[in-house]
C-alpha cells in the first residue's frame, strides 16, 4: 500500500495498513530546513514545490498540502533590488512598495510608507468580490487583482494560468505515490483578511446583510477555485477557515456567517468531483464540532488540544468517529516545539492509540509545525506511527 | 433623572451603540455632570459588564469590539475635559506586539479592556523592537509593560525585552500573552505574569500594581 492509498483509506473512514502521517509545516519551517532560499520558496512555484516534496521525504509524510498559490513566472521583472540583512531579505519593488522576507516566517508586503493596505467596509461593493487570496504577491487589493496586474480579471476566468503551477509540479513528482492536497480560503477567512480582522468582526455587527452579500460572492470564487484544483487532480481540498473558532466568534455567528457558505462550497465541488473536502479551523472548536459537521465536511483538521484549543481527542473521537475523518491533534507548541523527546514520544503514542481505532484518523500536528521545531521531533513521528499505528 | 441616563449610557456601551453613547454623554454634560463622573458611573460600569460577559463566553470578540468603539467615542468627548490625574487612573501600561509579529487583534482587545478598567494604555502597535519598549517605559514612567505574540517565531523576543529591562534596572512589571504563550513560558522568560485572555489581563494588571481584585459575577 502506498502513501496515497493509505491516505485515501483514512479519508474515507477506513483502516489501512497503518495510521497515515501528514503534517502541515509552517512556511518558516520550509525556509529554515529545506535548504532552499526563502526567496525561491515564496516567489516561485518551482521553489515551493521542491520544498514541499523535500521535507515530505525527510519526514516520511504520506501527503502534502499545497498551501500557497502558484506564482507569476515573470515576478523578477517587477523587482528593483533585493537587500539582505541578518533577519532575512527585503525585496524592493519597482512600484516603490516592498516585501519583508524573514528567514524564519511568512513574508509580508508593505506599501512604501510601511503600512499594509485594507479597504474600508464602506468602500466594498459586494458585486465586485469574487475571491481574495491573502498570500498573493501584493497582499490585499480591492478590487482584487493578481500580483502586479492592473486589471481585474473577469470572474469566469479569474485565476491566472500560473495559479495551479505548484499543484501541477507536486502532482508530477507524486506520480500517484503520495497524497496531494490543495487549499481554498473559506469566505469567512477571505472576508477577515480583506477588511483586516477587527473591522470585519465589527462589520458583521454593523451591517449583517451587506456582510452576508460579501460572503455569498466570496463563496463563488472559492467554489471556482476548488473546482479548478480538483480538475488538476488533487486528492483532497482543504477549506482554510482559521478564524471560525470560539476564540473569536460565537456558535450563533458561526451558524450565520460561516456554516452556510462552507456548506455551499462543499456541495458544489462534490457535485462534480468525488474527492474529500475537509476543514481546517484553529483554536477553540470543541463547542462547535457538530456545526462543522453540518457543513458536510469530510474531515476536520487541527483539533487543537488544551491549552492551545479545546479539543480532547477522546471526546472528538466519540463525536466524529465514523462520520468525518480526524486529522490532528498533536500540540505543535507545548509538545513538538519542546526539546524533550521523551515527552513527544509519550504524547504521540497516546494520540495514536486514541485516534487509531476504526480508522479515519490521520496523525498530524494540530496547527502548523512551528519554524524552530527540532527536526528530530518530527522525524520520530514516522517511527512511532510504524510502531503504534499499525492495524491488525 | 440623571441616574436613569447613567444606566442608559452603560447599556449603550454594553450594546455597542456608538451613536446612543455619544448622545447620552453629551446630554449628561449639558446637565452639568462632570466628565469624571460620567466616566465612572456611565462608561466604566458598562465595560465592566462587557468584560464579565466576555470572560464567561456570553459574548465574543465582535460584541466586545463594538462596545469598545462606543466607549472610545464617548471618551473622545470626555478626554479634553478630564484632568491629568483623572486620566492617569489605575496606572500606565505600555502595550505592544513584539518584533517580527504583525498580529494585533488580541493585543488591541486587551488594550481596550485595560483602558476600560481605568488604565492609561500606551499602545506601541505591532512589530515592536526592544528600544521602543524601553523608551516608552521611561518616557511614560510606566507601571507595567504588556507584550503579545501570536507566532512561535516571535515569542522568544519577549525575553529580549525583559532581559533589557532587568539589565537597565527599570522598575516596571511585565506581563505576556498570546496564543502560543503559557504560564510556564512566562516563567521561563522571567515575566511577572501571564494572562490567558483580556479579562484575565485586567485582573493580572490590577494584581501587579496592588489593586484589590473583586470577582465579579452577573446573572
Amino acid at each position: 500500500m502506498n502513501s496515497r492509498e493509505r491516505m485515501n483509506k483514512a479519508m474515507h473512514l477506513q483502516t489501512a495498513d497503518r495510521v497515515p502521517l501528514m503534517c502541515q509545516l509552517s512556511i518558516g519551517h520550509y525556509f529554515l530546513h529545506s535548504g532552499i532560499d526563502p526567496i525561491d520558496i515564496w516567489f516561485t512555484s518551482e521553489g515551493f514545490a521542491e520544498a514541499l516534496v523535500r521535507l515530505k521525504n525527510k519526514y516520511s509524510f504520506d501527503g502534502v498540502l499545497v498551501n500557497l498559490p502558484g506564482r507569476d513566472p515573470d515576478y523578477k521583472n517587477y523587482i528593483a533590488k533585493i537587500e539582505k540583512n541578518d533577519d532575512g531579505s527585503i525585496v524592493r519593488w519597482k512600484n516603490g512598495n516592498y516585501t519583508v522576507v524573514p528567514k524564519d516566517d511568512n513574508p509580508h508586503y508593505y506599501q512604501n510608507d510601511g503600512s499594509r493596505y485594507f479597504p474600508s467596509f464602506d468602500q466594498i461593493n459586494p458585486d465586485e468580490l469574487f475571491y481574495v487570496e491573502p498570500w498573493d504577491l501584493t497582499d490585499i487589493t480591492y478590487p482584487f487583482t493578481w500580483g502586479f496586474e492592473n486589471e481585474v480579471r473577469p470572474f469566469d476566468n479569474f485565476f491566472p494560468d500560473y495559479h495551479h503551477d505548484t499543484i501541477k509540479k507536486v502532482l508530477e513528482r507524486s506520480k500517484g505515490e503520495f497524497s496531494v492536497h490543495s487549499e481554498v480560503f473559506s469566505p469567512w477567512s477571505q472576508f477577515l483578511e480583506l477588511l483586516n480582522y477587527e473591522y470585519a468582526l465589527m462589520a458583521i455587527m454593523d451591517d449583517p446583510v451587506k456582510s452576508k452579500a460579501c460572503l455569498e460572492r466570496l463563496t463563488l470564487g472559492a467554489i471556482a477555485l476548488g473546482k479548478e484544483q480538483a480538475k488538476c487532480g488533487v486528492d483532497a481540498i482543504l477549506i482554510s477557515s482559521a478564524f471560525a473558532g470560539a476564540g473569536l466568534i460565537s456558535r450563533e455567528h458561526y451558524q450565520e456567517f460561516v456554516l452556510p457558505y462552507e456548506r455551499k462550497i462543499i456541495e458544489e465541488i462534490q457535485k462534480d468531483f468525488n474527492i474529500p473536502v475537509y476543514t481546517h479551523t484553529c483554536g477553540s472548536i470543541g463547542d462547535r464540532l457538530d456545526l462543522m459537521m453540518e457543513t458536510g465536511t469530510n474531515g476536520i483538521d487541527t483539533l487543537d488540544p488544551p491549552p492551545l484549543g479545546t479539543v480532547e481527542l477522546e471526546e472528538a473521537k466519540k463525536i466524529l468517529d465514523g462520520k468525518v475523518f480526524i486529522k490532528g491533534n498533536i500540540d505543535p507548541v507545548n509538545t513538538l516545539l519542546q526539546p524533550d523527546e521523551e515527552k513527544v514520544r509519550k504524547d504521540i503514542e497516546w494520540r495514536l492509540k486514541t485516534g487509531k481505532p476504526h480508522g479515519g484518523y490521520i496523525l498530524s500536528s494540530a496547527c502548523s509545525i512551528a519554524p524552530y521545531t527540532p527536526p528530530r521531533n518530527i522525524e520520530i513521528l514516522i517511527e512511532l506511527t510504524e510502531k503504534y499505528g499499525k492495524y491488525e | 433623572m440623571t441616574e436613569e441616563i447613567f444606566k442608559e449610557l452603560s447599556q449603550a456601551v454594553i450594546d455597542g451603540n456608538k451613536d446612543k453613547s455619544i448622545e447620552l454623554t453629551n446630554k449628561l454634560l449639558e446637565l452639568g455632570i462632570d466628565a469624571k463622573t460620567i466616566l465612572d458611573f456611565g462608561l466604566l460600569p458598562g465595560m465592566d459588564v462587557v468584560g464579565i460577559r466576555f470572560r464567561d463566553n456570553i459574548i465574543f470578540v465582535p460584541q466586545v469590539l463594538i462596545s469598545a468603539r462606543a466607549m472610545k467615542s464617548s471618551l473622545a468627548i470626555l478626554e479634553p475635559l478630564l484632568s491629568k490625574a483623572d486620566l492617569k487612573g489605575s496606572g500606565t501600561i505600555i502595550m505592544g506586539t513584539v518584533k517580527g509579529d504583525i498580529h494585533d487583534i488580541g493585543k488591541n482587545i486587551v488594550s481596550m479592556m485595560l483602558r476600560s478598567s481605568g488604565f492609561t494604555v500606551i499602545d506601541l502597535g505591532i512589530d515592536t523592537k526592544v528600544e521602543k519598549f524601553i523608551d516608552a517605559i521611561k518616557k511614560e514612567n510606566a507601571d507595567i509593560v504588556g507584550m503579545s505574540a501570536l507566532l512561535t517565531t516571535t515569542m522568544g523576543y519577549m525575553k529580549v525585552v525583559i532581559d533589557k529591562i532587568k539589565e537597565e534596572g527599570i522598575l516596571v512589571k511585565t506581563m505576556v500573552g498570546g496564543a502560543p504563550i503559557s504560564k510556564a513560558f512566562a516563567s521561563e522568560v522571567g515575566a511577572d505574569g501571564y494572562a490567558k485572555n483580556a479579562t484575565d489581563a485586567v485582573k493580572l494588571a490590577k494584581q501587579l500594581i496592588g489593586i484589590e481584585v473583586k470577582e465579579n459575577k452577573i446573572e
